[in-house]
């Protein structure tokens, strides 16, 4: 067989050495091409992980014991010898950009695995990645500015990449992580990589408000559709979708569908979630009533609170099941408090009461001084401290009642409005503190007596510790609007732009402690699940929207695509126009030449849409992806069936 | 004080006589505990009363007795209570604030509940467990101390249970009363009414309040807690309880697609497949959270204070009911939320059209519970036809009350599958189910097999065969403490006398098929719930032919006999059979003088003659 030359740049080499030229013949398979070519470069290292990437074809030639000539690789291929793991620059859901070595030559789906694995990130199935938006705007300081994570020396520890993804599979393999300092052991190594844990692992501070106002926000079901312009492929390999080394992805949660959540195992995943949930929230991405922005703001605050005071991520778990132990105890012993020294909180009140069900009449003026007593679940009130031991002029069983704060620490104006239900209604009464601490002190009882609790209860002292931090986010609102520290936040940071408008942070920092008092009791991860929770339960949840064009129809409409159904929305008006359920689907196909999506349902209904500006092997993904999610919970077993996700997501390309 | 010293000792009299007549060891015989001052807010211990007397007099046999027997353990727990307690302050352990006595929470029925299986094998666990490492004597005592605090203080909050007398209307015009315990869940009641009612068992029926006033109904949700609303009810209400089918309660379950997939044509979802309605239920009720079901369409709301209703186009989310204002698009920015669902109940109302000229009868409000009549803190909301309604009401159930409602659909089903085969209830079954419940743990841990059966079985073999080793074989795996208690109740209290109401406990399992056939005639009521119970549980039901060839054994039929005169009430509990497990009542019941701890009222003296009086004269009638 006659020998020919064989072009191969060696990436090692430097952009400027002379391609290598090495004798083959067509019968050779590519195992020895590298081995020749190794020879040839006379250089020691270890070449385990290069692989030959076949420029003009785009396409890693990638199985050794093929042929050339089964590879189809003739004397006018320029094949470059490169490595398959390079370095990129990952944007994660909390905006932090994270550089790690990612493989550049297996299908996206599989890249996504490997990074989750080093990560951390349980269900990688559920993420995927996409290229950033292109930054028209000046570079540079954009660069500059950013803070960057750095994992790529994680893996060269140990000498080479696999040696590692090894290690790295045996722990995941074995689910339960080795845990070192609380952290899986690859993040152990140095301060640096603890660094790049604990900011996966631990909710960021709320950004700036104008940090929000800049970021860019969908302001129409239109643009959320362009999202889906820039996802890569889950068939193909970063390089097959012109990835260079050193570029920027996004990793994102794609699919709506979130399987077997375990706080034990999912810091990292609960974490970053709970980041995409909020930035989508916070940069309108989803539409969400005052009311929830009130509540989303609310345990941002909290959240943000908690993961500051959380010491590392290394809660013990011995002391939490002691203090839970203790607490359950102490709640045994406040259940039958009735030694009234210590149930009693005397404090001279100025307090106002109206008569009942007159609440129109309230005015400012008319706030009469009473000795007001708390004990037990109720308010008694006194003419006068002298009158204490005799018969109140009325007291108050606070047990079911509304508790709304009326504060402006400005205005040294600390009210507390109750709604007290009766038969005939509810009683409105305003109580006036002198005081921040008095405030924060018979807040803190209003609340717990209104769930039935006395002020023997174990949450008492924090409750009134909340109260006053949350406070002094009014005092200090007006000061420079930096990253939240420890109890000092603009309130305007955990609200979308629309209300940052719409309210000054004096109007808001009220509304959001009305919400806070329902929250402030949950513990961190407690409060991110319910972040995620309220999220989820938004009607617009998991809908992922593309511009569409269906078949026979003359104007452009938009297609949601959720876990469970299709929707087509008129475009104009925003209404939804149908829906079709994934379990009335008989079969749907794409054919890849004139790029059309053909779905059929149950008795006979087909449908068929190009797509306007996604590719629709995107939408074909969508919809192969929410019907593979939908197996995992009958599937028992943890590993991930790979091969199910190609067949249902992969068309043609795949095989 | 020394009046109500003096009343005391006359109603221990009293309770003395009543306890020796009903064969119970006199040598306990306890002194009635000293009612103290009832919370303004408790005295309202009887629903759809006119007073106490008569709703005493209208309490069923057996509820009397357990009420009796309530307040009999009562009183002995109470002493034990002081015993402890002394112990402990003696002491010089570092005692942790230890409520001195209860002294406001104490309404008239407030009693412990002795029969409480739950309570009683958790105090058993509770006591003092030698520590495994062998620590110094001072350990060990401060370590037995710390112990009785806390069985002390646990004593003390079961002390403090309220029960209501409370009157339910039947929808055949009839009534029953039953005696709730703050405890019992709703689930809790209709079981009971199952028992009492004869009725179909069917996941449908539901305990409803009704406010004339208001002209509402509501149904309560099985979860909920029946004391609690009824307490806030004003002393003259003429609110009351109903027990009755209502179609809605759990439609959503049976027809998903109805509430979900509303928009859609109501022919595809007649026919839709149960699997796909299945599928529905686990896509909104079994994700990370409920999902609620997608209602908008116009309403009319009644405007605050104003007689006129408005329009507007409404929207339900889970976070509450929201409607657009006018001129503004319907997305979510804009919405106004007229009300979120935490602190309010959603209630039917009837002919609105008449009472507040709505523009049909179809309305539904949203309030407080605690609010009773018409007020402006009331939203007044109409729909156009029923369906509308149904789709409403359901929607804010699910918004408010989430997964919960599925879980006591579930639960539901569970049940009525269960009492589709006690379809014939019996007397001794009924009256095994108004002993105070069992609490909800208990019924949790042992599914749904509700605990006196459970009984009825343990004991009834013991009792009323003798017992052959093989019987005990056939019995399903021997429920816990429960029975235990139960099972050596000193056997010489039941032929003894013959009105002291015997223990259903005593009458012979008989499994479902020989029932009719082999029973003594006077024997009415045929199956013994303990079969179902078991079958329920999925344990092997036991092999019928053992006892089909047993002809009922000697000692039978006096309780056949006493069981057929009258329904058997359950038996307070000797309490030689707490003896041996729980531990403080161990500690020796004091002997018949008082020590008599701050006495306060004799409020409390009335209820109790007034209780002892009625049941002397239902005895005197048998």
């Amino acid at each position: 067989m006659a020998a020919w030359d064989l072009t191969v740049t060696v990436e090692d080499l430097g952009p400027d050495a002379p391609p290598h030229q090495i004798s083959v013949t067509s019968d050779l398979h590519i195992g020895g091409v590298i081995l020749k070519l190794v020879e040839q470069t006379n250089l020691k290292k270890d070449w385990s992980d290069h692989s030959l990437w076949w420029e003009q074809k785009q396409q890693w030639l990638l199985r050794t014991g093929w042929t050339l000539d089964k590879c189809g690789v003739h004397a006018d291929a320029r094949l470059v010898f490169t490595p398959q793991h390079k370095p990129l620059r990952l944007g994660l859901p909390n905006g932090a950009t994270l550089k790690m070595r990612a493989c550049f030559s297996s299908p996206v789906f599989r890249t996504v695995m490997g990074i989750c694995r080093v990560l951390n990130l349980r269900h990688p199935e559920e993420l995927s990645l996409l290229r950033p938006v292109e930054e028209k705007k000046k570079k540079k300081d954009k660069d500059s500015s950013e803070e960057l994570y750095d994992l790529t020396d994680v893996p060269l520890t140990a000498g080479a990449q696999n040696n590692t993804l090894k290690k790295l599979l045996m722990h995941y393999c074995s689910k339960v992580w080795t845990l070192y300092n609380g952290m899986p052991a690859h993040f152990a190594d140095s301060p640096k990589t603890e660094a790049v844990y604990k900011m996966l692992s631990v909710s960021l501070p709320s950004p700036a408000p104008e940090a929000i106002a800049k970021l860019y926000r969908p302001a129409s079901v239109v643009d959320k559709t362009h999202i889906h312009t820039r996802w890569l492929d889950s068939s193909r390999s970063l390089m097959q979708q012109g990835i260079q080394e050193n570029d920027k992805l996004w990793l994102c949660f794609k699919y709506y569908t979130y399987h077997d959540m375990d706080p034990k195992y999912d810091a990292v995943r609960l974490t970053q979630l709970y980041e995409q949930a909020r930035w989508a929230i916070l940069l309108e991405d989803i539409d969400c009533t005052e009311e929830e922005m009130m509540l989303f703001g609310a345990l941002q605050y909290h959240i943000g609170k908690e993961s500051l005071s959380q010491d590392m991520v290394s809660s013990c778990q011995g002391m939490d099941d002691l203090e839970s132990a203790l607490k359950s105890l102490e709640v045994k012993m406040v259940g039958d408090g009735n030694s009234t020294d210590i149930n009693t909180v005397h404090n001279n009140l100025i307090f106002d009461h109206f008569p009942p069900c007159r609440p129109k009449r309230l005015t400012l003026k008319g706030y009469k001084q009473y000795w007001c007593k708390f004990q037990d679940t109720s308010i008694s009130y006194y003419k006068s401290k002298e009158d204490r031991y005799g018969e109140p002029i009325q007291q108050l069983n606070l047990k079911g009642c509304e508790v709304a704060p009326d504060v402006n620490v400005a205005g040294q104006k600390f009210c507390i409005k109750l709604l007290i239900p009766a038969p005939e209604g509810m009683n409105e009464i305003y109580l006036r503190c002198e005081n921040e601490k008095q405030y924060s002190q018979w807040m803190a009882a209003c609340k717990l007596a209104s769930k039935g609790l006395t002020l023997l209860d174990s949450s008492y002292q924090s409750e009134v510790k909340n109260i006053q931090t949350f406070l002094s986010m009014q005092r200090s609102s007006s000061a420079a609007p930096t990253a939240q520290t420890d109890d000092s936040i603009n309130t305007h940071s955990l609200v979308s732009p629309r209300y940052q408008k719409k309210y000054k942070p004096k109007q808001l920092t009220p509304r959001i402690l009305e919400a806070y008092q329902n929250v402030a009791q949950l513990s961190l991860t407690s409060a991110i699940l319910k972040f995620l929770q309220i999220w989820q339960a938004l009607p617009d949840f998991g809908i992922s929207y593309f511009m569409v064009r269906f078949k026979g129809s003359r104007k452009d409409e938009v297609l949601g695509i959720a876990n469970n159904r299709l929707i087509r929305i008129d475009l104009g008006v925003g209404d939804v126009v149908k829906t079709w359920r994934y379990n009335n689907m008989r079969q749907w196909n794409v054919n890849w030449d004139i790029r059309q999506v053909a779905i059929e349902f149950d008795g006979n209904i087909n449908i068929a849409f190009s797509c306007v500006n996604a590719d629709c092997k995107v939408v074909h993904e969508y919809i192969g992806g929410y019907i593979f999610m939908s197996t995992r919970a009958r599937q028992q077993s943890d590993t991930l069936n790979e091969e199910l996700f190609h067949k249902l997501t992969g068309g043609h390309e795949a095989l | 004080m020394d009046d109500i010293d003096a009343m005391f000792s006359d109603m221990l009299q009293e309770m003395d006589l009543l306890t020796q007549s009903l064969g119970e060891e006199a040598e306990s015989a306890p002194l009635p505990k000293p009612p103290s001052i009832p919370d303004p807010q408790e005295m309202n211990f009887s629903i759809g009363f006119t007073d106490l007397n008569a709703s005493l007099h209208d309490l069923e046999d057996n509820d009397l007795d357990a009420l009796m027997a309530d307040l009999v353990a009562d009183i002995s727990a109470t002493e034990e209570k002081f015993a402890t307690k002394r112990d402990t302050f003696t002491g010089s352990a570092p005692v942790a604030p230890i409520p001195s006595q209860p002294q406001n929470n104490f309404s008239l029925l407030v009693s412990t509940d002795t029969f409480r299986p739950a309570t009683s094998s958790n105090s058993i666990a509770a006591p003092p467990p030698p520590p495994a490492s062998k620590p110094s004597k001072e350990e060990l005592e401060e370590q037995m101390k710390a112990d009785k605090i806390k069985l002390a203080l646990e004593k003390l909050k079961e002390a403090k249970v309220k029960k209501l007398v409370v009157k339910v209307e039947i929808m055949d015009g009839s009534s029953k009363t039953l005696m709730v315990d703050e405890r019992q869940t709703v689930r809790d009641v209709i079981d009971n009414l199952f028992e009492k009612t004869h009725c179909d068992c069917n996941v449908d029926w539901s305990v409803c309040e009704t406010n004339p006033d208001l002209q509402t109904e509501r149904g309560f949700e099985d979860h909920e807690n029946l004391v609690e609303p009824l307490s806030t009810w004003t002393r003259d209400t003429e609110n009351k309880v109903r027990f009755q089918e209502k179609i809605d309660k759990y439609e959503v379950f049976r027809n998903p697609q109805n509430f979900y997939l509303w928009k859609k044509d109501k022919k595809s979802l007649k026919d839709m497949k149960d699997k796909d309605k299945e599928q529905l239920l686990e896509e909104n009720f079994c994700g990370a959270s409920v999902i609620v079901p997608d209602l908008e369409g116009v309403l009319y709301l009644k405007e605050d204070g104003k007689k006129s209703w408005k329009q507007r186009y409404f929207l339900l989310r889970a976070s509450g009911l929201y409607y657009s204002p006018k001129g503004k698009t319907k997305a979510s920015r804009d919405l106004v939320c007229l009300v979120q669902f935490d602190n309010v109940n959603v209630y039917y109302c009837k002919e609105y059209r008449i009472k507040y000229k709505a523009p049909t009868d179809h309305c539904f409000i949203l309030k407080h519970p605690q609010i009773q009549k018409e007020s402006q803190y009331i939203k007044y909301l109409c729909c156009d036809d029923e369906w509308t309604m149904t789709l409403w009401l359901t929607g804010i159930r699910i918004a408010k009350y989430g997964k919960q409602l599925y879980d006591n659909f579930k639960v539901a089903v569970r049940k009525a599958a269960g009492s589709a085969t006690w379809a014939n209830r019996t007397i001794q079954a009924s009256s095994s189910a108004s002993t105070p419940s069992p609490t909800p743990k208990a019924k949790a841990a042992n599914g749904h097999a509700p605990q006196p059966a459970v009984e009825t079985k343990g004991s009834g073999n013991q009792t009323t065969f003798p017992p052959p080793p093989p019987s005990m074989e056939i019995l399903p795996p021997p429920p816990p403490n429960t029975a235990k208690v139960n099972k050596f109740p000193p056997p010489p209290q039941f032929p003894q006398s013959s009105f002291p109401p015997p223990p259903m406990d005593d009458l012979p399992p008989l499994p479902p098929p020989q029932e009719d056939a082999e029973l003594p005639p006077e024997f009415l009521p045929p199956p013994p719930p303990s079969l179902t119970s078991n079958g329920g549980e999925a344990l092997p039901p036991p092999p019928p032919d053992l006892f089909a060839s047993l002809p009922p054994p000697p000692p039978a039929p006096q309780n056949f006999a006493s069981a057929g005169g009258a329904p058997p009430p359950p038996p307070p509990p000797p309490p030689a059979a707490h003896k041996p497990t729980d531990f403080v009542r161990k500690v020796a019941p004091p002997p018949l003088k008082r020590t008599t701890p701050q006495l306060t009222a004799p409020s409390g003296g009335d209820f109790m003659s007034e209780l002892m009086t009625a049941m002397q004269k239902k005895r005197s009638h048998q």
